[in-house]
């Protein structure tokens, strides 16, 4: 057989091809939505016709048997037509009421998990981590994995006073929106970089390499054509590295991941927000990291416990306070959580009015 | 300047700097349209010619470069 | 094929209710020897606490310097068959909606060319082909694109553009955002194909405030449906909101961040003058209230993860521009933004940053926009600012 003619700069296709026919009819003109079950949702056109989504969980990363059988289902019961999530779940798209039921019955006999709609836990965004990335300091799958199994319940039934977005990063360079959310993971180095001065003349540039430390504690090494670190300055975010490979930041020992909380990205009664530092350091523990299990759940309990109906995490530390977080938390507040990066004054307190 | 002579001049660009300086798209553009008097457009069209016919490639480190591919 | 090798540290992530990644490993590797050596040096990473790869080069499609990331196994001799393991984007569906086929094509190509391992989708919104060898990379884009697929973005290019579900199936969306973002991915194929920026550039269009595609916060241009006119009322609707239970006083009336709304038990008012549009009372009363008037989206640049001078969140460049194909205003701002970042930036310097370098006033002049007191919180609290010889007029009053 003839190889195939490859074409170039053609685009993705056409999204109308992939859209059910019901969502051709009634495009933009959408009247309403309920939430049936955690994991069903109805969508109600202006012209009366109906849209079921069915979500379930995905661990993101899908061989091909997993896709090909959600390719069957989705052929079984939605006239071949499926969707995936901003946060990586499947949704089955039905356009016929009476495949509703027996969609949902094999979804449940085949262990797929359905919910993720309303205010629970969603499905955590992530990075590749140890999977597939060079400057992973954690592996962000299994961190997934076992924050979800532990939160499983919040997924398929249990409500939260409001929606709880969950993101892990295997790295500072956060390919995810963990700098925006509820609660999030993301991973850290805590020593400076090793530089083999072998390695850099031939791989680095080094006015680069200097540009890329957001501290300034780069500096030319001319006498080896490479580069130097001033100790006290680097905090370790591993920007050179990314540049300049031979300025290896691993450190298996001293490796391991911050957690993050308050953060959102919808303007729904407050304006969007960053995650700010709730724990500074907990050591890599694989394969289940219990330590970063425990922290999380902590977080959400006290979030579950303290927070008025529609409160985001954020918005409830907010109403409540940093002091009073730290305190139903129970998480220790130390030197790391005082800002000493490049704008610190901002975040400092400049009120005489706090709690006790 | 006809674009066989101005595909040699993007190349031989490429080469001197070689080992030197690592150069992004947008310098090769800027520099040999302001040396040629001619459009960046005119070099745009030159340099993606070069790379369809594999005599200069895009790299990545930290990145994305124009360089001679390594010899195989 | 031969057996599985020994995993026993991952195998824990095999236990507990959520679907799990190694299962899915695990599956591919019983019949590709790519996912098999992927699994054991996985196993290693979670033995020594570290990861394996290395990543960059020269890797890619003729003619392309995007959409292939080179990723090499820095273990060769131990997993000889993920030496050279790289990663293939393919441009997503706008809204990612796809059809039993399209999946079922995609994993007869991949199957035959790769790992057998994706990701529905990476961070960015490419379909993610987890892993092939450098080989493979030209007949597996010449099966992709001669059946009308292409490649995504990646290093310093245009990205791939994502969007919510938009008007496909949600009753907010104030613009088409499936229609934008493949309009956009269009447009701008050659500078998603051929890197010529200083650095990435990402698009992200959400229908409104809610923001489900997290535009804000990780998109270098950020496009986010707004409206002009007022909210419409179903009063009949806030009714059956509250005989199912709903508080309307405390749980819409008290959390309108402007207070621009009442509630005396039988009539929901809402002073429009005020309403600064967050969407909560939209979207906690879907039935209800619905934007009317003129829509259009609020553009706002800037917005990355922390590196290099900390996260930031996208800003308000332009209050409201209207949406309509096909996007011409949009595309020329782009254009013109795209000239600056051009003309000052340094490699590796984000468009946010180089805007935060220069200072707002040289980036709204070049690409020709009056200040607006919506592209700020508040104005400077310092006494600090520069003025320009033309602005100084002799003898002048003022």
């Amino acid at each position: 057989m003839a190889a195939p003619q490859r074409r170039t700069d053609i685009g993705p296709p056409h999204y109308k091809d992939f859209l059910p026919p019901v969502i051709q009819k009634n495009y933009g003109n959408w009247k309403y939505h309920e939430i049936l079950e955690p994991g069903v949702m109805v969508h109600v056109a202006n012209s009366g016709d109906k849209i079921w989504s069915v979500r379930v969980a995905s661990p993101r990363l899908l061989s091909t048997d997993t896709l090909r059988d959600i390719a069957d289902i989705a052929a079984k019961y939605c006239g071949g037509y499926l969707r995936f999530t901003t946060r990586n779940n499947i949704e089955f798209l039905v356009s016929d009421e009476k495949n509703l039921n027996p969609l949902k019955e094999e979804l449940k006999k085949k262990g797929y998990m359905m919910g993720g709609i309303g205010p629970r836990v969603s499905n955590i965004v992530h990075t590749q981590g140890w999977i597939h990335c060079h400057s992973a300091a954690s592996d962000a799958s299994g961190l997934v994995k076992v924050l979800m199994d532990e939160f499983a319940e919040y997924f398929t039934k249990k409500e939260l006073p409001n929606r709880v977005r969950l993101a892990v990063a295997c790295c500072t360079n956060m390919c995810g929106a963990v700098h925006c959310s509820d609660i999030a993971i993301v991973a850290v180095h805590r020593k400076i970089p090793q530089i083999d001065h072998e390695k850099v003349p031939n791989m680095c540039e080094i006015p680069s390499t200097i540009a890329a430390c957001p501290t300034g504690a780069i500096s030319p090494d001319p006498a080896k054509k490479s580069v130097k670190i001033k100790e006290d300055k680097c905090m370790y975010c591993g920007n050179c590295f990314t540049v300049c490979p031979p300025m290896e930041i691993h450190d298996p020992e001293y490796d391991g991941v911050a957690i993050v909380a308050g953060g959102k990205v919808g303007n729904l009664r407050t304006p969007p927000k960053f995650s700010k530092l709730v724990v500074p350091f907990i050591k890599n523990n694989p394969p289940r990291w219990p330590e970063v299990v425990d922290a999380v759940k902590k977080i959400l309990n006290a979030y579950e416990k303290g927070a008025m109906k529609h409160e985001r995490v954020g918005e409830w530390i907010e109403r409540i306070g940093w002091e009073k977080f730290f305190k139903v938390t129970g998480l220790p507040f130390t030197h790391q959580h005082i800002d000493d990066f490049l704008i610190a004054r901002e975040t400092f307190r400049t009120s005489a009015a706090f709690k006790w | 300047m006809d674009k066989e002579e101005l595909k040699q001049k993007i190349y031989s660009l490429v080469e001197q700097s070689m080992g030197k300086k690592k150069l992004k798209q947008s310098d090769i553009e800027k520099k040999i349209s302001e040396e040629a008097g001619v459009t960046r457009q005119d070099v745009k069209a030159a340099l993606k010619e070069l790379i369809d016919e594999g005599k200069l490639i895009y790299t990545y480190f930290g990145g994305s470069f124009v360089e001679i591919p390594p010899k195989q | 094929m031969s057996e599985l090798p020994k995993t026993p540290l991952l195998d824990e992530l095999e236990k507990g209710p959520w679907p799990s990644f190694v299962t899915e490993i695990k599956k591919a590797a019983k019949k590709n020897l790519m996912a098999k050596d992927e699994l054991a040096q996985l196993e290693k990473s979670y033995t020594d606490k570290r990861g394996y790869w290395k990543h960059g080069g020269i890797v890619g499609v003729r003619g392309y310097g995007a959409g292939v990331i080179g990723r090499y196994s820095s273990l060769p001799d131990q997993f000889p068959n993920v030496a050279n393991f790289h990663t293939v984007r393919i441009n997503s569906i706008a809204g990612f909606f796809y059809t039993s086929d399209a999946i079922k094509m995609m994993c007869d190509i991949w199957d035959k060319y790769g790992s057998g391992l994706t990701n529905f989708h990476g961070s960015t919104g490419d379909i993610i082909l987890l892993g092939t060898n450098t080989e493979n990379l030209e007949p597996l884009f010449a099966e992709f694109s001669s059946r009308g697929w292409d490649l995504g973005g990646s290093g310093s290019a245009m990205r791939t553009p994502s969007c919510c579900v938009g008007p496909a199936r949600c009753e907010w969306s104030n613009i088409d955002t499936l229609d934008i973002t493949y309009s956009i991915t269009q447009e701008f194929q050659d500078e998603l194909h051929r890197p010529a920026f200083p650095y990435k550039f990402k698009f992200k269009t959400a229908g409104c405030a809610v923001d489900c595609i997290a535009s804000i916060a990780r998109a270098d241009c950020s496009i986010i449906g707004t409206w002009k006119g007022n909210i419409a009322i179903d009063q009949d609707a806030v009714k059956w909101y509250e005989k199912n239970g709903m508080n309307i006083q405390e749980e819409i009336v008290n959390r309108c961040p402007t207070k621009c709304m009442s509630y005396d038990g039988k009539t929901l008012k809402i002073n429009d003058e005020d309403c600064s549009r967050c969407m909560h009372c939209i979207a906690k009363m879907t039935k209800a209230l619905k934007p009317t008037g003129e829509r259009g989206a609020t553009i706002l640049i800037g917005s990355k993860a922390p590196f290099v001078i900390g996260a930031t969140l996208s800003w308000v460049i332009i209050p409201f521009m209207k949406m309509e194909p096909p996007y011409t205003e949009l595309k020329e701002f782009t254009r013109k933004v795209w000239e600056y970042w051009d003309e000052y930036g340094k490699n590796r310097e984000r468009i946010g940053e180089l805007i935060i370098r220069r200072g707002m006033r040289d980036f709204l002049e070049y690409v020709g926009i009056q200040p607006d007191p919506r592209m700020v919180k508040e104005p400077r609290r310092d006494p600090f600012y520069f003025w320009k010889e033309e602005e100084l007029v002799p003898n002048s009053k003022l």
